[in-house]
């Protein structure tokens, strides 16, 4: 321990992980426990948000205490906490940040309010240098969005879904295709080892829009398992998961890309829950390969979500003395360009 | 000498954010050195943590000199009672101090308790009925007995009934006894203002009385259980929300097959 090190305790309650990390120096994880409730909402077919929130309450100290344990560190140790203030599911968020605001107050410590988004995207910085400008695509099951970063903790969003979230279009889909929820990863994986290919359209949007659109993929999918079983045929689902899976990687990979040029990106990050997709990330890595721009992909247990992402973003306001009084509101939904550093 | 079993002084810092309001009290030996009461329905989660902030500092006393932390378990607003418990819970764990659980329910029939000491008599024997609105004809209530002196029970659980329904079973269980008995309605009677005028049409015995939670008697009946040695688990501590989440209900009889 030297002198010079910080200790920042983070929360993140936003969905159905209760995760508390600690990490010392903004990029060193010390420890990033996560409780799943996945196993309780799967006999749901979803998330749902009242149960999301009453296991959080029950989880919360708990896990602070093993964050805490693992790191090796005492509670004095902690300079700041942070926590997910949004987006995310209201009551799931306030569990977080009440916890949050408590620890805070309790240890008399500055408290910082922090975007998910933000965090996912400075999960990169638990893992490599972030080089400006430069561009993220965020996939996760609750968000889409493709962000420049002309500096760093400088957020501008340049596209985002207008319907359903990647994530949330491979839940759907994998749903049709008879997976247990959540069910992307196992189209990810029945899309790999398909060896036919039944093509579906590719939504574009208007030609300068880096906007997607995922619902009108997901109903191609449904008309062709429909019009299998009229014909009483059963559908092939492995061509199906990697015609949508093609689509869907085109689709995005090709905006990331032509984004990355339009604003002269020296680098490219992928982040969120769907960045374990395999055929995402083979694809733009090749991708940046040709162009020869670096890409950053954490590991996985830093993409799905998790507090040392949150951690890693609140970082940047930390070292900027940016903090949050202890009225912090929970931000259901919740703008990442306003949460951008100040000048 | 001293009489070691003379209990010490005891200070509680007690909480409730179950309901419309949200009260944050100091008690130290079986005094309420202040109770505060705000009406932010919908905002507790903002407020909740300045409010104990501020009242310590008011009343010069560190979260370090605690002796517990006395908490409002619900039932009430599902939202609400997760973020006093999420405080109580979060604040416990890192002063290292004790949590103790007090029904929501019973707080709100003993704010009612003290604040009838003080105005109209209760007289021995009364019933005080807490009512916490639940909507669609529903309320959060249970039954708590007011004897002579200090003495206090509670007579039926906490639970969600129809107000209709409850209403004619006190009644029926009042009638039972040789004496008539008062049976205090309190805290949101007027959402269930018909009913409860119906009731006292077919029964003399109902009084009502509207009033808040108050977390200066949450604190005192939290004393009274810290001095008997009650504390709760921190880490297992959960809100009494006397419902499953409609999801679970709905799965739960689902795979009964109704
Ligand atoms: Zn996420």
């Amino acid at each position: 321990m030297s002198l010079n090190d910080y200790y920042i305790l983070a929360i993140e309650t936003s969905c159905d992980e209760t995760s508390v990390a600690v990490v010392r120096n903004g990029r060193e994880v010390l420890s990033n426990v996560v409780s799943s409730q996945i196993d309780t909402h799967r006999q749901f077919g979803g998330v749902v948000p009242e149960i999301a929130s009453r296991k959080h309450v029950e989880s919360m100290t708990i896990i602070i205490e093993e964050a805490i344990s693992v790191a090796g560190i005492g509670l004095s140790d902690i300079d700041t906490v942070a926590v997910t203030q949004g987006p995310g599911l209201v009551g799931a968020l306030l569990v977080g940040v009440v916890a949050g605001k408590s620890l805070a107050m309790a240890l008399d410590v500055p408290l910082i309010g922090t975007h998910h988004i933000a965090g996912h995207i400075y999960a990169n910085h638990l893992v490599g240098d972030i080089v400006y400008p430069s561009l993220a695509l965020v996939v996760s099951g609750g968000h889409t969005e493709i962000v420049l970063l002309e500096s760093e903790g400088k957020f501008r969003i340049l596209g985002r879904t207008r319907d359903d979230a990647v994530g949330e279009a491979y839940d759907k889909v994998a749903r049709a295709l008879q997976f247990p929820y959540p069910g992307g990863p196992y189209v990810d994986k029945l899309a790999q080892s398909a060896s036919e290919e039944i093509v579906l359209p590719r939504s574009w949007l208007e030609p300068d829009s880096y906007d997607f659109s995922f619902s009108g993929l997901k109903s191609a999918v449904l008309a062709e398992i429909n019009r299998s079983r009229m014909k009483g045929e059963s559908p092939d689902f492995s061509a199906l998961a990697r015609g949508f899976q093609q689509s869907v990687i085109d689709v995005v990979t090709t905006k990331a890309m032509k984004a990355a040029s339009a604003y002269g990106a020296q680098q490219v990050l992928l982040c969120g829950g769907v960045a374990a997709n395999r055929g995402l990330r083979e694809r733009l890595a090749g991708l940046c390969a040709e162009a020869g721009l670096p890409l950053l992909i954490p590991p996985h247990s830093l993409c799905t979500d998790n507090a040392a992402m949150i951690a890693a973003a609140a970082d940047l306001k930390w070292r900027r003395g940016e903090f949050s009084t202890l009225d912090l509101k929970a931000e259901p939904v919740f703008s990442l360009e306003e949460w951008s550093v100040k000048d | 000498m001293t009489d070691v079993r003379q209990p010490t002084t005891v200070t509680l810092l007690a909480l409730d954010s179950s309901t419309a309001s949200m009260s944050v009290a100091i008690v130290r030996d079986g005094q309420v050195l202040e109770s505060f009461t705000t009406f932010t329905e919908r905002n507790h989660s903002v407020r909740v943590v300045s409010e104990i902030k501020e009242i310590l500092s008011r009343n010069g006393i560190r979260g370090e000199e605690l002796d517990g932390i006395a908490i409002g378990q619900g039932p009430g607003s599902y939202t609400g009672v997760r973020i006093g418990v999420t405080a109580a819970k979060t604040l416990a764990w890192a002063w290292g101090k004790p949590l103790i659980g007090v029904s929501s329910l019973e707080a709100l029939a003993y704010s009612a308790r003290l604040k009838t000491d003080s105005g109209e008599a209760v007289r021995p024997e009364a019933w005080i009925v807490p009512l916490m609105d639940a909507r669609r004809g529903q309320v959060y209530t249970a039954r708590y007995v007011a004897g002579k002196d200090a003495e206090w029970h509670r007579a039926n659980e906490d639970g969600i009934r129809l107000i209709a329904d409850w209403t004619v079973r006190l009644k029926e269980h009042a009638e039972i006894g040789a004496e008539q008995v008062e049976v205090w309605l309190v805290g949101d009677v007027a959402a269930h203002e018909a009913v409860i005028a119906e009731a006292q049409a077919s029964f003399a015995g109902f009084r009502t009385l509207a009033c808040d939670l108050d977390a200066g008697a949450l604190g005192l009946l939290a004393e009274r259980r810290y001095r008997s040695g009650h504390r709760d688990d921190v880490h297992a501590f959960v809100p009494n929300y006397t419902q499953l989440a409609e999801a679970e209900a709905k799965l739960l009889s689902a795979s009964r097959g109704e």
